[in-house]
């Protein structure tokens, strides 16, 4: 079983959108990403920097059909972060309507 | 680095982290060319058994199973149904493979009754009639398949 850590760069809204799609999948299409997620290309560049500098994800640009694409799949760190900040969430719900959390 | 973080806004983060599981598990599927192909290389199987030479029902029974197998190893597990997502094993399980080979395995043997039964009732082209019925079945039925398929995924692989 996972250990419940809170993950400051995972929690974001759109960042945790993000990477629940890529903890569900082998890797995503950076349109597919952008759709889900009503995001602007540059938006989701930046989300997808922010998460590669961490080491949470990796950016492959495989060539296709002789067209550049560009795949986000989430690394093994950023899998366990992941895990860790479900585990988190569910004991904050589960130790929870004693008031707010604090959660290391 | 600590966080504030009440229940109620730990369960809504919960609900954004199942909307992508359950997001991604829509895209379980097989690609639209595999059930073209099954389809039409049923009743193609289905003519040749009409000519009435054994050879080549023979041949053609066994070109069949071995395209199919080689290419249901490959698109039959569900994880690309398109070209913008790879759904993850877990999440997929070996349900789709199983259940797509058990289905084939299925309409094998009602494409023969069908036959049988058409061929009792002095049809000319008994297998070519079952063979027809039987792909208008895989075409019409393969949104309810997947439909089960993904309705499994989501019950049995939640974290």
């Amino acid at each position: 079983m996972t250990a419940a850590r809170f993950d400051e760069l995972i929690h974001p809204s759109t960042r945790l959108s993000l990477v629940a799609l890529l903890a569900a999948a082998d890797w995503a299409d950076f349109a597919f990403l952008r759709d889900e997620l009503s995001l602007s290309d540059s938006a989701l560049s930046k989300q997808l920097s922010t998460l590669e500098d961490a080491g949470y994800v990796d950016i492959e640009r495989p060539v296709r059909d002789r067209r550049r694409r560009v795949r986000a799949r989430l690394t093994p760190t950023g899998a366990l972060a992941f895990d860790g900040h479900v585990a988190a969430l569910r004991s904050i719900v589960e130790n929870g309507e004693r008031g707010p959390h604090r959660a290391a | 680095m600590e966080a504030h973080v009440t229940p109620d806004q730990a369960r809504l983060a919960l609900d954004t982290v199942e909307r992508g599981r359950l997001r991604v598990i829509d895209e379980i599927g097989l690609p639209r060319w595999y059930w073209w192909g099954l389809a039409l290389g049923w009743i193609a199987l289905g003519v040749i058994t009409d000519l009435k030479h054994p050879w080549a029902t023979a041949a053609a029974t066994f070109a069949f199973g071995a395209v199919h197998a080689s290419v249901a190893a490959r698109a039959a597990s569900g994880q690309r149904r398109t070209q913008r997502l790879s759904v993850r094993a877990e999440l997929v399980g070996r349900d789709t493979a199983r259940i797509v080979v058990g289905i084939v395995a299925a309409l094998g043997c009602l494409t023969v009754g069908l036959a049988l039964a058409a061929h009792a009732d002095g049809a000319r082209n008994p297998v070519t009639i079952a063979s027809v019925f039987i792909a208008t079945i895989i075409l019409l039925g393969r949104p309810q398949l997947i439909a089960a398929v993904r309705r499994r995924a989501a019950r049995t692989s939640g974290r």
